[in-house]
């Protein structure tokens, strides 16, 4: 590197033409520094945290390994302290008018800008990232961010009427993570009154900069609270019961994949390389380096990776004014990994990038939609029918079309699969920290007795449950799978007892392989389901619905004999109807273009279904939330696997006569059985896309605990019964929110 | 010179399936400007690299035989030698790659040249320059005027009305024509980019006027209302690669129109740099057509902080924006004194002058 060797001069530099280093001064991130002693603690409330008898860890310059600071590690007490703080900020801040926290918003976004350089300085020294990435790109969005948000404030009791703040958020941030990310998730949720403790981890002093600069301005000084500490914090943070909500924020890009059609392979690869060896490495405090590095342990598991690609047989390419020493790695190139290579399943680290070639646009697809991951992509083709296919057909949260990395605070980021199922950005950024208005704050359901190994394991053996009086109940007997009514798995039944504890029926008694057999059904079906036009949705709801109306005398008595009222099951039936019809006109109005600053062209935000969605329905209305949570996914594209109310499942399997005959096979299956059991079956399933549960409290805890280990959405209702014949509930958006995940699919254009 | 380009038969499938992705264009173009700066000494090397490549052009109506000289005599002595020997630069021949006039006023620069002992080559605008709306005989009659005259490098600007219309046949045989008519003066056929309406015609343009064997291609006359951009220049760019790769042939580039500053050229160097990489660096390949530039120039090589130290002019201390040459016809002729203490003597005397007049002054003189 030119910094180590003497200096040439001009006369030598005359013949090379070679780039000399730019070095930004980064004198005033270590004065900064110097203002705490170099001895960081943790800021909350507005003040300083320097707890005596803690440990420290060394925060140190990646590159030089200088060390620049030592940083406290915070314990349980300190996590406490830092919530209570955020609580009692809560009651302050979320009191405000909208106009005021906006304001806010907007001198905590001009603070930002007096000191930008001592941010983008300050973060460039501590984590190495190429400085113009952080003061060209994470600087200026971070007080767009800031300014969409104040925006969004302002107008918060108008638009999002109907809406309160959650409480306390806990965010919890990645070893390797920009302050940027950090932003994303803070704005809208100081926006919309929410208050925060971050937990970030160990020597990473942007954060504390940044909560520095929102205390001092003075008049809210809890809103934002960052403590750093070790990982093994986050569950301690995650279960203090001020905590409503605890977001998760992983690390910053990886590495990437690309898929190249193989009758451009040669030339673009060309192309490729390249621009490749144009890219300069080196210090990220230099003005004129494209890349920095990002510390030992990045250099070394890209080292690994490439090292292994090489033995299992790929080409490697590198190229790159890069310095040779660690920390710095060249940009890699690998290609030909043979395909059945571990490599080829392993995540690529950074700074590399793994090609491989594909023959159609199909094949593409499929191979990019078989990763676990699903944050974003891009697609670069001169055909725009074919681009957009793809772009439409991609499962990730972002897709560029003949672009990359474009971000910005009006549209949605998020993922799907593996890369998370929460948003930032947008409205869509807003509704994460916000609850329907009325909906009781998350209560410490949690109980540590549950036992995951066992739940829902065995099925109670179920006997004649006495004398059957009456005549007998036995057409809607059996599981609906795959369009038509079979036998359970287990050949056995389970007796339905009436309000009076009278024998009412008989249903089947479904099992872990009934429901297999439901969710493959259910996939079969999706392709079709998705493929309808809104309009067709809608119609066959609006079907359903008249089919609904007419066995309305057969549904009111069922409901009364399970001690409903007459009249309120007449309602209910009704609501019901209700619910189809409006849930089908909604379906028709999804999804719209926004129009971002700073960029030629539309951004689509698109409503996609989440795929096969498993539904376990409340007790309570029995009939109507089966039919509303049915019709919401339903309407936005899902195909689902139905447990219906456990009580009385009886009104739900009458429908299922018309779904048999209405509706297309697989689309709705309907599994009865003991719900404990199903739910665990469902939520261990690895192919069903999301899960909402409405049940006992021990159910929800188990489901959560279970999608932490297939990354599953889920959507639970924590053991509270919910009114479902209120707007607010049973059409409510947040059955909207919940039924489909956004897109975002950028379309720059210009010639 | 190196090889020049001999063209190649026309092929008509290396621009129809050709597109332009202008976002990402445009995109590449910010990114280029920020990422890339030079400073200390790798910016005075960098400048009075900057120097070797320029074209140093007069193209006015009222250019007359006197300021044609002036203009030659610049392109010899493009830097102050005083400056020169700080950066310990002053043996190398240090000169503007050419100076470039209209036809009539060829013969002057050639005599001008010639007088100052230099082969600096000359260039001339040619062909119905600048809208290139007369008639394709007269057109080549001027070329071979030029060149007869002893232009050794032809600008020539190609017919747009055949890029818009699409007759990408015949704008390759027109362009065929003036090589031919060129005889062994190089060809730079200038694509007047602003007028083109799309990038991706912008490529195709290159690219024929490649394959038709022009020895440079240039984005601008100078005087459209859109001159050299960083996107154009992109697409020109990958042009040249994409020739390159398909022929072996290097073909060379030459922005022009609207480089005034100092820094704008050291952008220009960068792009070129990252785009083609340090084989293009060379005045063969890379031209940069500018009037006001080199003055720029020379007075940022002056502030740059290597030659403040050295120097003790006063003026220049002062970062008065006036341009040495202003002021070096006026003074070659008086005595032997320092340049320097005159001119700031002179500008003592004068404190009401301004650059406005000054240059009035010099067109005066």
């Amino acid at each position: 590197m030119a910094a180590t060797r003497t200096k040439p001069s001009a006369r030598e530099i005359f013949t090379t033409l070679e780039y000399g280093p730019v070095p930004e001064s980064h004198a005033c991130a270590l004065a900064w520094l110097d203002t705490q002693d170099r001895h960081l603690g943790h800021y909350v409330n507005g003040k300083w945290l320097k707890p005596e008898h803690r440990n420290s860890v060394p925060c140190q310059d990646p590159i030089t390994g200088e060390r620049l600071a030592i940083c406290l590690q915070a314990q349980a007490e300190d996590v406490v302290a830092a919530v209570e703080a955020a609580g009692t900020a809560f009651e302050n801040w979320s009191g405000l008018p909208g106009a005021s926290r906006a304001q806010h918003l907007l001198r905590l976004a001009k603070m930002i800008q007096k000191h930008q350089r001592l941010l983008w300085t300050l973060e460039s020294l501590v984590t190495g990232r190429a400085v113009r990435e952080v003061r060209d790109g994470d600087v200026p969005l971070a007080q767009q961010l800031l300014q969409y948000h104040a925006v969004q404030a302002y107008t918060q009791e108008e638009v999002l009427a109907g809406w309160e703040p959650m409480g306390v958020i806990g965010l919890i941030l990645s070893p390797t993570f920009s302050f940027l990310e950090m932003m994303w998730r803070i704005c809208p949720a100081l926006a919309v009154g929410c208050t925060v403790v971050v937990l970030v981890p160990p020597a990473s002093p942007t954060p504390l900069l940044l909560a520095q600069l929102a205390g001092e301005l003075g008049s809210f000084p809890g809103i934002l609270n960052v403590i750093s500490g070790p990982a093994s914090l986050g569950p301690v943070l995650a279960s203090q019961p001020g905590v409503q909500k605890v977001t998760f924020c992983g690390a910053i890009e990886g590495g990437l994949r690309l898929l190249i059609q193989e009758s451009v392979w040669d030339e673009t690869m060309r192309r490729l390389q390249e621009r490749m060896a144009r890219l300069r490495g080196g210090r990220g405090l230099d003005g004129a380096v494209d890349m920095g590095a990002r510390g030992a342990a990045a250099h070394d598991l890209a080292q690994r990776y490439v090292r292994e690609a090489r033995s299992q047989g790929a080409q490697v390419f590198q190229a790159g004014a890069v310095p040779s020493d660690s920390p710095f790695f060249p940009p890699t190139l690998v290609s030909d990994l043979p395909p059945a290579s571990p490599c080829t399943q392993a995540e690529v680290p950074w700074p590399v990038v793994v090609a491989s070639p594909f023959r159609t646009a199909k094949e593409a697809l499929a191979v990019a939609n078989g990763t676990p991951r699903g944050a974003s992509a891009s697609v670069w083709s001169e055909r725009l029918g074919q681009a957009l296919e793809l772009g439409y057909g991609l499962r990730v949260g972002t897709v560029w079309i003949n672009a990359h990395g474009l971000r910005n605070a009006e549209v949605p980021t998020g993922g799907c699969k593996e890369s998370g199922s929460s948003w930032s950005g947008g409205p869509d950024g807003l509704y994460e920290y916000l609850r329907p208005s009325g909906t009781p704050a998350r209560l410490s359901y949690f109980s540590e007795n549950l036992n995951y190994g066992t739940f829902g394991l065995a099925v109670p053996s179920t006997l004649p449950a006495g004398p059957e009086i009456g005549p007998s109940p036995a057409t809607p007997y059996g599981l609906l799978i795959g369009g038509h009514f079979q036998a359970p798995g287990a050949r056995s039944s389970r007796p339905i007892q009436d309000a009076q504890g009278n024998l009412h029926g008989y249903v089947a008694e479904g099992g872990a392989k009934d429901i297999r057999g439901a969710v493959e059904a259910a996939h079969q079906a999706a392709p079709g389901w998705v493929g309808q036009s809104p309009g067709a949705r809608a119609t066959l709801l609006w079907a359903l619905a008249t089919a609904l109306e007419r066995r309305e005398a057969a549904l009111t008595s069922r409901l009364e004999r399970h001690g409903t009222e007459l009249k309120d099951a007449k309602v209910e039936v009704e609501l019901s109807a209700r619910q189809l019809r409006a849930w089908g006109a909604r379906a028709q109005a999804q999804g719209h273009v926004l129009q971002v600053a700073g960029l030629k062209g539309p951004v689509l935000r698109l409503r996609e279904p989440l795929g096969v969605l498993a539904i376990v329905c409340p007790d309570e209305w029995p009939l109507l939330a089966f039919v509303s949570l049915l019709a919401a996914a339903l309407a936005h594209g899902n195909t689902v696997v139905l447990v219906p109310s456990g009580a009385c499942p009886i009104p739900a399997l009458e429908l299922c006569q018309d779904m048999a005959a209405l509706l297309p096979a697989g689309l709705v299956n309907v599994v009865t059985g003991d719900r404990d059991h199903l739910t665990r079956c469902l939520a261990l399933h690895q192919d069903v896309q999301a899960l909402w549960y409405f049940g006992s409290a021990q159910g929800s805890q188990f489901v959560e605990w279970a999608s932490a280990g297939n990354l599953k959405p889920v959507w639970v209702n924590r053991g509270c019964p919910w009114a479902w014949d209120q707007e607010a509930k049973g059409a409510g958006r947040e059955l909207g929110l919940r039924a489909a995940r956004t897109k975002a699919l950028w379309l720059p254009m210009g010639d | 010179m190196s090889a020049r380009n001999r063209g190649t038969e026309l092929d008509l499938s290396w621009i129809s399936k050709m597109q332009v992705n202008q976002p990402a264009v445009l995109r590449r173009a910010q990114q280029i400007q920020a990422r890339r700066t030079v400073k200390k000494e790798w910016q005075a090397a960098w400048l009075l690299k900057a120097v070797t490549f320029i074209d140093l052009t007069t193209l006015s109506g009222d250019d007359t035989s006197s300021n044609i000289q002036r203009l030659c005599y610049k392109a010899k002595y493009p830097i102050r030698e005083d400056l020169l020997k700080t950066l310990n630069m002053h043996d190398k021949g240090l000169t503007t790659a050419a100076v470039c006039v209209y036809p009539a006023r060829v013969c002057d620069a050639v005599r001008a040249l010639k007088a100052a002992g230099c082969t600096i080559p000359v260039a001339s605008v040619a062909t119905g320059f600048p809208a290139g709306q007369t008639h394709l005989k007269t057109r080549l009659e001027e070329i071979r005027l030029a060149v007869e005259d002893g232009a050794t490098e032809i600008d020539v600007v190609i017919n747009r009305t055949l890029v818009l219309t699409g007759q990408w046949e015949a704008l390759y045989d027109e362009i065929r024509q003036f090589r031919k008519a060129c005889g062994e003066a190089h060809l730079k056929t200038i694509l007047a980019t602003g007028e083109l309406g799309s990038l991706t015609n912008v490529y195709k343009a290159s690219m024929i006027a490649m394959m038709a064997g022009s020895d440079f291609i240039k984005t601008s006359t100078g005087k459209e209302t859109v001159n050299a951009t960083f996107p154009v220049a992109i697409v020109m760019l990958r042009a040249i690669r994409d020739f390159f790769w398909k022929t072996g042939n290097k073909v060379g580039f030459k922005p022009a129109g609207g480089i005034r500053s100092a820094k704008d050229s050291l952008a220009w160097l960068s792009l070129v740099k990252e785009e083609l990489g340090d084989e293009w660096l060379t005045p063969d390949l890379f031209r940069i057509g500018a009037s006001t530039l080199l003055s720029d120039i020379e007075r940022q090589v002056c502030n740059n902080p290597l030659s403040w130290d050295k120097l003790t002019s006063v003026f220049l201390r002062k970062k008065r924006k006036i341009p040495y040459w202003a002021m070096r016809t006026r003074e070659k002729t008086s005595s032997d004194l320092p340049h320097c203490t005159q001119t700031s003597a002179f500008i003592q005397a004068n404190p009401h002058l301004k650059w406005a007049d000054w240059t009035r002054e010099r067109e005066c003189a």
